[in-house]
């Protein structure tokens, strides 16, 4: 797609799919240890 | 031609099936002995009654005659079950003296044995790769170097025998009860473990041997096959190995006072067990893959010729990278170790990390940034063997400032040893500024991200000859740069908001987060690599076109990496304090204290020293057997 | 061979001899050898902290006071006990900070809990499970980690490697009491078994301990306020021919306790926490180098110094101390 070859869109696109990953990543680990995350980040404990 | 191509058509599935059939028998047979030999030694030992085994079949009776009155037989009496037996309990006039400290005899022995045998264990591993990766690429070159590999083995294999033999024999002799007790726990598999060396040099030797002899075609394949039953059974002498030493730090079935309660695999299969065998395994890899890398360097340094130099680059540069790779992971199967032990005995953990031992952790701070910054310098200055490298080169100095900031947090202390002036001067105990960087939370952000920019440096090098010519490469690109940028900020957020905001339960589960940030940063590199330089422009890259004083990256590699083994080991073995095994068998030999660092230090470096020689001794043996003296003029002259 | 001898042979320029290397061994020997004395060097210059190795210890328990009990507790707790490795101020403990709670009102709080399931009815009961059993009530948050505080990282203290006895315990628990002003309520032991006591296995961070009497004396500071190997000081008493007036056990009890018995004519400025940072050696020392001081051959317990007797000063007997 040609529009990918825009530096910004480009740019855009990738931090909006690399945060996401991540955030849900981060969640996760700290779930699977028992150790669970609010929306923000913080303990839930 | 149909005759032609119908050959060649039945020669694949018959190399494919052979290769399968090759594989699958040497599984098989590691399967079967090994199951067979576990089997051996679980269930009871002591047998039920005489009469129990001795069944009547049943009985004859004649017509008209009475039945038989049933006999009573009494049992016949077999030999008492002995009474469990715990571990001695031993004074201190009990051990032998020999008017040298035992511990440090054993000690060297013991730490030069372990060199050699990680060096043994290791090289046939990625030579076996080696080996297959030249078969692939159809390429002599990588059968060459591995075949030059395992020469240096065959010399260092001997050495690690009778290695072996003076630690087995000082063991003996300086702890004779401590090696009684272990015996009688481990019984017979220490026989399994002598046994095993019966199959480890048969394999060595016949994999040497018959390098030229089964070199082509399917005798490939089998030669890749004794090589694979190489590997398996050095890789079971080291989980053997492994018991003894994780038996000693956590033992596992026995009872409190020592007696064996277990069956052999319960006693084998410790807590600390498998973390040790993943540690040693990945360790002993890279430390194999910085010795040769270091003799590639030294025969680098002494090329004759250009083609050599540029052979011994590309040696040099293998072994690096062999060395590099499986380095990256250790600290991760270092921290599982860790963890283990914390959570089996949470004493033995702080004594480890928060105690007498701590201070340790800031010396291998400085052999692990001693590793990194070596091995990131040897990128750079191999980034000149390409023209392509120009574009990437002023990268080059934030990564070594990164990488110098990180180590320099990682190496700063946090107890400080004060006096009461010192105290007063600095207000406190801790520095206010400096001692928070002295607690975890900092070290795992400066450990991560010396990983992450390690790999960046590597993702450099490797990119440096190559021109993508994918449509998406900008993309691509512009996703790898989000993801470091990311990364780094995780890895930053994770030490410090859970590192010092939060309790200490999310502290610790926070570097998990930090080291699957890492993880992410490589696996993705590498994918992305992947895709982006398929069907890329090549620049030239010229081996051997690189400086000299970048070899001695490859020599401080091998030269910290054993100081560090030696530093590791010393821990490991420490944390026990004054036990032989852990909560067991008490230590009150007259050295049952925890030396200091400098008397530590010192034994690492003569052991060092001791090992630097040996392995000089190793290459000067592997040159000496490709030397050939020429016929004396007068001699020719006679015989023409 | 000459580089024209050598063109004739070759036939690509790969072959294109370089010019020997001179020494390249011995500059590889001297880097590498040079590395390790680096290392070397940074481990030497490190703070060299000596583990001490267990070393047995017998004490007279008919000696023994209810402060003293509480001293030998203290000790404990700093040493055969392992107790710091773990229970240290926060954020650096991975236990309650117990040295710097009250707790005997903290025990009174967790018995009330609907969580404890233990059989404890006193502090001093509690304290003891938590020694003992010390999964029965795991205060909350500081569980092993997805146990949901049902698990304690904590060993139990009577079993190995700490192995403290009934005793030991019970002295552990008295200094726990005693720290915040509570009474004492363990019993002091009566019967004189050998106590098996082990001096500390040194915990991160101690300052080294002293290797003599006199450095033991210039490192606690005691010249600032006694006259003693040859320094003068009004402050206190002087020390130079102390082995006159008082005798071992009393010197002893000067330094762990200086408050039980102060010399007349002088105030009650002793530090008082010598109990807790003097290692069991240099305590040794030091009483070793005043009690050796010349005395006369008349009996040491007649001057003036010791008017002032309390109750709780113990009697003359002998303490045997031994290594």
């Amino acid at each position: 797609m040609k529009i990918l070859n825009n530096p910004l869109v480009s740019m855009l696109l990738a931090a909006i799919v690399v945060l996401t990953f991540f955030y849900f990543m981060n969640i996760g680990i700290m779930s699977i240890q028992g150790l669970p995350l609010n929306a923000n980040l913080t303990p839930a404990q | 031609m149909l005759h032609k191509r119908l050959n060649s058509l039945q020669l694949l599935p018959k190399m494919r099936l052979q290769k399968l059939l090759n594989i699958m028998l040497v599984a098989v047979l590691f399967l079967g002995a090994s199951s067979l030999v576990s089997n051996l030694f679980i269930g009871d030992v002591y047998a039920d009654s005489v009469a129990q085994r001795i069944q009547s079949v049943g009985s004859i009776l004649l017509e008209g005659e009475p039945q038989p009155e049933p006999v009573v037989v009494e049992a016949v009496e077999t030999e008492p079950a002995p009474a469990p037996q715990g571990a001695p309990k031993l004074k201190r006039e009990d051990y032998p003296r020999v008017g040298a400290s035992s511990r440090s005899v054993v000690w060297i022995a013991a730490q030069m044995h372990l060199f050699f045998a990680a060096f043994v264990l290791a090289v046939p591993l990625f030579v076996l790769v080696i080996e297959w990766i030249g078969i692939k690429y159809a390429d002599d070159r990588y059968d060459d170097m591995a075949h030059e590999f395992m020469k240096i083995t065959m010399t260092a294999y001997s050495i690690t025998a009778l290695l072996g033999g003076f630690l087995a024999f000082s063991l003996f002799l300086l702890y004779p009860q401590v090696m009684e007790y272990m015996m009688r726990v481990f019984n017979l598999q220490v026989l399994v473990y002598a046994g095993l060396f019966f199959a480890e040099s048969a394999l060595l030797y016949i994999y040497y041997y018959s390098w030229d002899a089964l070199r082509y075609g399917n005798k490939k394949w089998l030669h890749l096959t004794v090589g694979l039953g190489l590997n398996v059974a050095g890789t079971t002498l080291l989980v053997v190995a492994n018991a003894w030493v994780t038996f000693m730090m956590a033992p596992s079935g026995v009872d409190a006072t020592g007696a064996v309660v277990g069956n052999i695999w319960e006693i084998i299969k410790g807590p600390l067990w498998n973390p040790i065998n993943l540690h040693r395994f990945i360790a002993n890899i890279a430390f194999g893959g910085a010795i040769v890398g270091a003799y590639a360097g030294y025969k680098f340094l002494s090329a004759k010729t250009v083609e050599m130099r540029a052979h011994y680059d590309w040696m040099g540069y293998t072994a690096n990278f062999i060395a590099i790779l499986a380095f990256l992971p250790l600290p991760f199967a270092g921290y599982w170790l860790m963890a283990e032990i914390y959570a089996y005995s949470q004493q033995m953990g702080i004594t480890a990390m928060g105690g007498i031992l701590a201070w340790l952790f800031i010396v291998q701070a400085v052999l692990i940034g001693t590793i990194l910054l070596a091995g990131n310098y040897y990128l750079w200055a191999g980034m000149s063997r390409t023209e392509g490298s120009k574009r990437y080169a002023w990268m080059i100095k934030y990564i070594a400032m990164v990488l110098v900031a990180c180590f320099l947090v990682w190496v700063t202390p946090h107890t400080l040893i004060l006096s009461a002036d010192e105290i007063k001067q600095l207000g406190g105990s801790h520095h206010k500024l400096l001692g928070p960087l002295g607690i975890m939370p900092a070290k795992n952000i400066a450990v991560n991200l010396m990983l992450i920019f390690t790999f960046l440096s590597f993702q450099l090098y490797r990119r440096a000859d190559k021109i993508a010519t994918v449509p998406y490469a900008n993309f691509l690109n512009a996703l790898m740069v989000v993801i470091y940028v990311v990364a780094i900020a995780n890895v930053i957020f994770a030490g410090v908001y859970y590192g010092y905001f939060t309790n200490t339960v999310y502290k610790v589960g926070s570097s998990v987060m930090q080291v699957a940030t890492t993880l992410v940063v490589i696996a993705s590199g590498i994918i992305i690599d992947t895709f982006l330089f398929k069907k890329a422009d090549m620049i030239p890259a010229v081996w051997g076109r690189v400086s000299n004083r970048s070899q001695y990256a490859l020599f401080a590699l091998p030269i910290a990496f054993t100081w560090l083994m030696a530093l590791m080991g010393y821990v490991r073995s420490s944390v026990r304090t004054h036990w032989h095994v852990y909560t067991v068998m008490k230590d009150n030999s007259p050295d049952n204290f925890v030396p200091s660092i400098g008397y530590a230090g010192n034994m690492m470096t003569i052991v060092t020293i001791l090992f630097l020689g040996m392995v000089l001794f190793i290459f000067w043996i592997a040159s000496l057997s490709e030397t050939k003296q020429s016929k004396p003029l007068a001699q020719q002259e006679l015989e023409a | 061979m000459s580089q024209e001898v050598k063109k004739h042979h070759q036939t690509e320029t790969d072959q294109q001899a370089l010019p020997p290397s001179s020494g390249v061994l011995t500059k590889v020997l001297g880097f590498s050898v040079g590395l390790t004395l680096v290392f070397t060097l940074v481990a030497n210059l490190l703070p060299q902290v000596e583990g001490e190795a267990p070393v047995d210890e017998v004490i007279d328990l008919g000696a023994l006071t209810p402060e003293s009990f509480a001293a030998l507790g203290e000790k404990l707790f700093m040493g055969k006990g392992t107790c710091t490795l773990c229970h240290k101020p926060p954020p650096l403990g991975r236990a309650p900070d117990i040295q710097g709670e009250n707790m005997v009102g903290l025990a009174e709080q967790r018995l009330a809990d609907e969580r404890y399931q233990g059989e404890a009815e006193t502090a001093e009961a509690y304290i003891l499970e938590s020694m003992i059993e010390p999964s029965i009530y795991v205060v909350k948050d500081w569980g092993v980690a997805g146990s949901d505080d049902t698990v304690s990282p904590m060993p139990k203290v009577n079993a190995a490697p700490i192995e403290l006895t009934e005793v030991e315990m019970n002295a552990v628990i008295a200094y726990l009491q005693h720290k915040d002003g509570n009474d004492i309520t363990v019993e002091l032991p009566t019967e004189t078994p050998a106590v098996e006591e082990q001096a500390p296995g040194a915990t991160g961070g101690a300052p080294l301990p002293a290797q003599s009497a006199e450095e033991a004396i210039k490192k606690y500071g005691c010249q600032a306020c006694h006259s003693l190997l040859g320094s003068s000081s009004p402050v206190g008493p002087t020390l130079d021919d102390v082995a006159r007036r008082l005798d071992r056990q009393q010197i002893q009890q000067s330094i762990l306790d200086p408050a039980a018995v102060i010399s007349e004519g002088f105030a009650n400025m002793m530090p008082t926490d010598f109990a807790e940072k003097m290692t069991v050696n240099e305590l040794n020392m030091i009483v070793d180098l005043l009690a050796a001081s010349p005395a006369d051959s008349t009996d040491s317990d007649s001057t003036e110094a010791d008017s002032s007797e309390t109750t709780t000063a113990t009697e003359t007997s002998n303490e045997e101390v031994a290594q």
